[in-house]
This record gives structure tokens, C-alpha cells and sequence, in this order.
């Protein structure tokens, strides 16, 4: 997949530079065409090149309290703020937000990564916004780069490995600092040097490139590129309906479709939110039944006393307590830190060590107990990061337990740890990542996104972003994910196993998800109809008069039916092919479409000056007869060709 | 062959089982055959209740596992298997499970294990008892996630 990512990636990449590189008259580029003319270019300078770069790589650091990942990492955050450096927050986020539907299905479990998002927003949208292209391009280009940009995030991987090393050399020694240092110092280092060097370098120099080749281009294919812009969404929107378009909640999808399209995009995404909690609300009433699913909590039979619970904080009596101060210490230094030195051979095992260092310098004093207690700690763990401190909270209780004389063996501390990381994260990536995360983008890209006043059909081109969606996105999932992981830290500590049978067994996350698969599949649907553009360029003469068939035929009956007809195809053969074939597919076919076959006397024509009437599968150019009036305003005219002779 | 996938992960259910290959594949019910884990009240609930709603998840040992394996493997219904390491994969097959392809998807490392591939360990019990299955004719494939292209372990096993 690694390899195949970057092929595709670069393949992309390869072709836009070739096109640079060749005569424009080679590929007969530059006629007009009905493809929008790129305007308002902005020249990187090198600072604000150096401040893009450093962003991209906070996105992957463990600065933000380990929210980088849910929010600097995600291209509507990073079109945001790229947009604040180049002087255009709003352009920006609209980018940005264009960038991000592809990746709403977006999931990295257990050090995969299928794309690097964060790349494809950060370097994606300062090319896009500096080079002054149209976002609906952006999409296209931004998701070849996200493809490149993997090689960092795997190569990263397999460079820390070598870190984890030296924290067992100074675990060896008991030095819990040392341990601490080995998980950040170094991999940040590492990650320091290869995020901020090639991003410095594209966005310094990206801009001019790209610019450079979709004008030596021909026009058609440039088009193809609107076309794919406008089609890959689909594909982003499908990954992401696998998780929640299922079963009972499935209508909803087709009801925040309908809405939107119904409006002409008009509507908010705040008030298609707001209807979809209050029929979350409903549907667990009355479909669902708002009473636990599962059977009723029976405390008395959760199994696992000597680990059940802890002792109360603060607690009297002789030994050695843990204080408030430092479960939050331990808990802050996990948040931070647990994916600074993410690496194949342990995967969050240094970070899991480095979070335990404040409970390590209470309860042990002598040097041999801390060296069995840092080694203890240093092996392969995963989990999901927020959910899943659940282990964290009942390994703490076990470790305290233990400093106080409990037969506690390191078999039964690694038995919890490995036994619960795995259900835990199973529970917390559904929930995290292919839950929270995506409802809320799909909200924050829906505000951020407007389509163009007055458009018949959705468009990006002429409108405006609304930054507003950016920082919504980022408060909302921040209150999210960071009360997700203190209460599991806190309850993990203080209930232990108990707190895991209790929870699971109430229904209430099952209850979540299907709430949150209610609002989430009614603001995909809405995405899809802001996001998705399929238009039939050809025309049927009837009765003398020559007929768009979109516009005349099937807009009518169902505004954006082929739309939503290409997202639920997509979701429907993302489960017999994989992402990345059905992306090459749909490249290859969105290029093809923007070829002018159709349109009267101009079917065989070489001459692609399309100034008479021609037509692509997907894309109109000009009506019979028009003069060509360039540029044109629009991906597609939002009048049918339909009056002329 | 309604055995979707069987999965040698120490982890056994957890983020990418759920998350990816369970929604790939359709699947319909997950067994996970491992002693250890058959034995524990506690980790049996947990695994059961971890799975998304309409999941069935199964906790066997190996022996009624694999009574129960052979049983499934008759049926249409899609079936993740999931076992903690390749002995049990091995029993499974010795007791007469059909397995075609065993799927290597997380083997952590540690002292006296050897990486073959990025999250894939493997003590010297454990590559002789992949090779065994090898030569069962049961494949032995290194694929993380369900996008991922398959790897053969015998590409990336010298020794044998």
C-alpha cells in the first residue's frame, strides 16, 4: 500500500512537472476554454514559507497537547491557518475545506497511514492559494501530494525504532529522566528535520511550478482536473460512510442530501446539525428504545478483585498514595507525549513508559525497583490515545497496589495492559476517528465551504470560505477528544476493571454511535450535496430546441441525482476495490469526461479551440454559436446551453 | 470459504480489526481462538462487548474452537478468526480447520525476536511453526490493513 500510495502520488506529481517542463505547443495548451481562469497569485516569500513548514510540523508534534493530530494535521485547520500566513484566512479555509473531503474517511490505526492529510493540506493548500487556483483543482493535486507525503510518516516510523533502543539503555540505569528525554528528544529532532525541510521547499517553490504546468497543459485536461475535483470528494464521503451508513440510520443520509440540494446549498450546516440531534433524539426514542440495550449492570458479579479498584486518593493509612497531582502529571505527560516517538517495534511503548514516569519517581525508591518498572513499562503497547487511557488509569491503581505490598506480578500488570489496549482501542478509533472526528469536519467543512450565490449547481469557484468553520471544527473536537481521555484516565484509576464491564455492558457507547450515526450521516449527506458535482454536459435537440440534459431533464426530477447516484456507487465498490484503484479510476475517467467528443459538427474536430459548440461527457464549453466570452466564471455555466440554434 | 480472514495479532480485536478489515470484508462474526484468553472471565467479557453492535464476537480455546471453526467454515456467513500467535493457528489447522491463508497482522517485538516487517516480530518457535503451516500448504501473508497489498512471508524469510 506504502509503496503503491507513493507511485500514485508521484505518478501525479511527475506528470505536472513534465507539462512544465514541455513547450506548451507540444501539448497544444493554452487555447481557451470554459475551465476557469486562475487569478490573484501571491508570491511565498521565504518566511512565510519557513511559518508553513513549521506548522505542518507541529501538525505532527506532541506540542498541542496531543491535539495536533485532530486539529493542525487535518487540511481545513491547516487551509486556516496557511491562509493567516499568505493574508487570506478566508480563501484559505475554503481550500483547505475543499482538500479535507477526500480524507473524511481518513483512519490511521496501529502506525498505518493511508495518506498523509496533513501534507496535502499544508503544502496543497499554499499552492493552491498562492498559485490563485480554483479549490475545486486543489482537491486533485492536494491528494497526489498527500500520497507523497506518507514517505515521511513511514520513514519516521522506522527511524524512532532505533530511539526506543536508547530508552532501554537508560532504563537499564534507572534513569527515569533519561527514559522521559529518549521518547521525545530524539524523534522530534528527527521529525523536525524531515517535516520542515521538503515543506519549506514546496512551498517556496510549489506554487510557481504547479502554476507553471496546468498552463502548459491543454485546456481539456485542465478541465479533467475541475472534473476530479469535483468527483474524488465522492470517494472521501463513501470511506467515510463504511463506518456509518448502516442499518437503521442509513435514511438519514438521503434526508441531509435532500435538504441540501433542495435549498440550492443555501442552507447552514448548523441548523442540518441541529435537525439531525434532534432526530438522533428521536430515533433512539423510538427506533431504538432509550433504555440500556444490554443487559442491567450487575456490579456485583464484574470479576477481578484484586485489581477492581483502587484505593481512595489521599487515602490514610501507612504506604506510599499516590496524589491527585500526580495521576493529572502522569495523564498531561501521556496526552503530550504519547505519540512523540511513535515507532513500528513498540508503537506507543516509550510513551507509555514516559507517561508513567511521575507515578514510577512515588512509589519506587530503590534503583532496582525503578529499572523493573521503567523496563516493565517500555514494551510494544498501542492503543487509542484517548479512549483507551482507560489501561493507563487501572495499570496506575495496579502499580500503587503493588508499591503497597499487593501480590501483583508484572504478569498480571502486562496481562491488563495487553489484554485491554486492543478492545479498548477497537472501541476508541470507532469512536475518535471514524465517528467523532469525521461528523465534526464534515460540520466545520460545511461551514467553511460556501457554494457561489446563485449558482444553479454547486461550485467553488467565486466563493467565499468562512473561517469560522476552521475554529469551530478546532473547540468542538478539542472539548471532545480531551474530555474523553481525562474521564477514562480518572475512571480507569479509580473503578479499574469494573469501570470497563460497567460501560460496556450499560450501552452507552452503543447509543453514541448510533446518535452520532444519525447527525453524522445527515451532515454527510449534506457534504455530499455541497461537495459532490457530477454534471451532464451534453444536449438533446427536441423539438428545434437543444436541451441540456441536466439542466432540462434531470434536474427537474431530482436535483443532484447523480450525485448522490456517484456516492452511493462509490461506497457500494469501495467494499470489492481498494481507495486507492477506485481513486486512479476515477482520475483516469475525469479526464476522459472533460475530452470534447459531443456537441454538433465537432466530434471529430482537432481543433480544440472549443469555440464552437462542443461538449465533454462532464463538462460543458461553449454553447453553438456564443462567442467565446473568456474567462469563464464557472467550473460549469450555470445556464444550460440551451437556446441556440 | 466463509473464513474471511484469519488473523495472527497479539492485540487480537482492536482498532484496525474493527475500524478497517471488519468493514472491508463485511464480515459477520469474529472468533478468536486463544487458551489464555478463554480462561479469563474478565478479558472474555471485554473482548465480547468491545465489538460493534451485531458483531457476535466468540472467545474460544483452541479445541472447541476449532470443532466450532470447522462448523463455521461450512456456513456462507463471513468470519474474522483471530488468534494471538501462530501455535494456535497451527493446532487449528493439525485439528483439520480449512485454512488457505493465514494473515500475519500484528506480532510485537521484544527479546529474542526477529522483525520480518514493520509491525511484525517473530521468536524462532514461532517462524518454524509459520513454516510448518507453509508446508500444510496453508499461505502466510503479511497484510497490516485491508488496503494494504499482501506480502508472502516466504519473501521475507531467508532461512527456509
Amino acid at each position: 500500500m506504502f509503496r503503491k500510495s507513493v507511485a500514485v502520488g508521484a505518478g501525479l506529481m511527475v506528470v505536472l512537472l513534465l507539462a512544465a517542463a514541455l513547450p506548451g505547443a507540444v501539448l497544444g495548451a493554452n487555447v481557451s476554454s470554459g475551465a476557469p481562469a486562475d487569478t490573484g497569485k501571491i508570491t511565498v516569500a521565504a518566511w512565510q514559507a519557513a511559518l508553513i513548514a513549521f506548522g505542518y510540523y507541529l501538525a505532527n508534534s506532541p506540542w498541542l497537547f496531543g491535539l495536533a493530530f485532530f486539529t493542525l494535521y487535518r487540511p481545513l485547520v491547516a487551509g486556516f491557518f496557511v491562509g493567516c500566513i499568505l493574508g487570506d484566512p478566508a480563501q484559505g479555509t475554503l481550500i483547505g475545506a475543499a482538500i479535507n473531503v477526500p480524507y473524511l474517511g481518513f483512519i490511521s490505526a496501529g502506525g498505518t497511514l493511508p495518506a498523509d492529510a496533513g501534507f496535502a493540506g499544508w503544502v496543497g493548500t499554499t499552492i493552491a492559494l498562492a498559485g490563485g487556483l480554483d479549490p475545486t483543482k486543489a482537491i486533485p493535486i492536494a491528494f497526489g501530494l498527500g500520497l507523497v507525503g506518507t514517505i515521511i510518516f513511514y520513514g519516521r516510523m522506522a527511524a524512532d525504532s532505533v530511539f526506543a533502543h536508547w530508552a532501554d539503555a537508560r532504563a537499564e540505569k534507572a534513569d527515569i529522566s533519561g527514559v522521559a528525554l529518549m521518547n521525545w528528544l530524539p524523534g522530534q529532532a528527527l521529525l523536525f528535520v524531515i517535516s520542515v525541510v521538503p515543506v519549506f521547499l514546496f512551498a517556496l517553490n510549489g506554487p510557481a511550478y504547479v502554476q507553471d504546468a496546468l498552463n502548459r497543459l491543454p485546456a481539456w485536461i485542465v478541465t479533467g482536473l475541475v472534473i476530479a475535483g469535483g468527483i474524488l470528494p465522492a470517494i472521501g464521503i463513501a470511506l467515510n460512510m463504511r463506518f456509518i451508513f448502516r442499518g437503521s440510520v442509513i435514511p438519514y443520509f438521503f434526508i441531509g442530501f435532500i435538504l441540501m440540494t433542495n435549498s440550492h446549498g443555501s442552507m447552514s450546516l448548523v441548523v442540518i446539525a441541529a435537525l439531525g440531534l434532534a432526530l438522533a433524539y428521536l430515533h433512539l426514542s423510538f427506533v431504538r428504545g432509550l433504555a440500556p440495550v444490554k443487559a442491567e449492570v450487575d456490579v456485583a458479579s464484574a470479576p477481578g478483585p484484586a485489581v477492581a479498584a483502587a484505593p481512595s486518593i489521599d487515602g490514610a493509612g501507612s504506604g506510599v498514595h499516590l496524589t491527585r497531582g500526580d495521576l493529572l502529571r502522569s495523564w498531561a505527560l501521556w496526552t503530550f507525549f504519547a505519540h512523540a516517538n511513535y515507532n513500528y517495534e513498540r508503537l506507543q511503548g516509550t510513551g507509555f513508559a514516559h507517561a508513567m514516569t511521575p507515578i514510577i519517581r512515588r512509589l519506587y525508591t530503590t534503583e532496582d525497583e525503578i529499572r523493573a518498572a521503567l523496563k516493565r513499562h517500555l514494551v510494544f503497547f498501542n492503543t487509542e490515545p484517548n479512549f483507551g487511557n482507560i489501561v493507563h488509569g487501572t495499570v496506575i491503581a495496579m502499580e500503587e497496589q503493588r508499591a503497597n505490598g499487593a501480590a501483583i506480578d508484572d504478569d498480571a500488570i502486562n496481562s491488563v495492559k495487553s489484554g485491554l489496549m486492543g478492545p479498548l482501542a477497537g472501541i476508541g478509533d470507532t469512536l475518535s476517528q471514524s465517528t467523532i472526528t469525521p461528523i465534526l469536519l464534515a460540520l466545520g467543512i460545511g461551514i467553511a465551504g460556501g457554494t457561489a450565490s446563485g449558482s444553479a449547481v454547486p461550485t467553488l469557484t467565486g466563493a467565499t470560505g468562512n473561517p469560522l468553520g476552521a475554529i469551530i471544527y478546532v473547540v468542538l473536537v478539542s472539548i471532545v477528544i480531551v474530555a474523553i481521555g481525562y474521564t477514562a484516565w480518572m475512571q480507569g484509576y479509580a473503578r479499574g476493571r469494573t469501570f470497563v464491564t460497567e460501560l460496556l455492558r450499560s450501552g452507552t457507547i452503543d447509543r453514541v454511535l448510533v446518535g452520532a450515526g444519525v447527525l453524522g450521516n445527515m451532515v454527510l449527506g449534506a457534504l455530499a450535496a455541497k461537495f459532490v458535482v457530477v454534471n451532464l454536459a451534453p444536449t438533446v435537440t427536441i423539438a428545434g430546441a437543444q436541451l441540456n440534459i441536466q439542466a432540462a431533464v434531470l434536474d427537474p426530477l431530482f436535483p443532484g441525482a447523480l450525485a448522490l447516484g456517484l456516492v452511493v456507487m462509490t461506497w457500494w465498490l469501495l467494499r470489492r476495490v481498494s481507495p486507492l484503484l477506485l481513486l486512479s479510476i476515477y482520475l483516469v475517467f475525469a479526464i476522459v469526461a472533460a475530452y470534447p467528443f459531443f456537441g454538433p459538427g465537432q466530434a471529430n474536430s482537432s481543433d480544440f479551440s472549443y469555440q464552437a459548440c462542443t461538449s465533454s461527457l462532464l463538462h460543458p464549453y461553449y454553447p453553438c454559436g456564443a462567442p467565446p466570452a473568456p474567462p469563464a466564471p464557472t467550473v460549469a455555466p450555470t445556464v444550460a446551453p440551451s437556446t441556440q440554434p | 470459504m466463509s473464513l474471511r480472514l484469519v488473523r495472527i495479532d497479539d492485540r487480537l480485536l482492536h482498532g484496525q480489526v474493527v475500524a478497517v478489515w471488519l468493514r472491508a470484508l463485511g464480515a459477520q462474526r469474529i472468533v478468536i481462538v486463544d487458551d489464555a484468553t478463554a480462561r479469563d472471565e474478565f478479558l472474555r467479557e471485554v473482548l465480547t462487548l468491545a465489538a460493534p453492535q451485531g458483531v457476535p464476537v466468540e472467545v474460544h480455546d483452541v479445541a472447541t474452537g476449532a470443532a466450532r471453526l470447522i462448523a463455521l467454515a461450512a456456513t456462507p456467513e463471513p468470519v474474522i478468526v483471530l488468534a494471538r500467535m501462530p501455535r494456535t493457528v497451527l493446532e487449528l489447522r493439525h485439528a483439520g480447520v480449512p485454512i488457505e491463508v493465514v494473515d500475519l497482522g500484528g506480532m510485537g517485538s521484544g527479546p529474542g525476536r526477529r522483525r520480518l516487517h514493520k509491525t511484525i516480530s517473530v521468536s524462532p518457535d514461532e517462524l518454524r511453526e509459520l513454516r510448518e503451516l507453509e508446508q500444510m500448504g496453508t499461505r502466510v501473508e503479511i497484510q497490516i490493513v485491508a488496503d494494504d497489498r499482501p506480502i508472502p512471508f516466504r519473501s521475507l524469510d531467508s532461512g527456509s
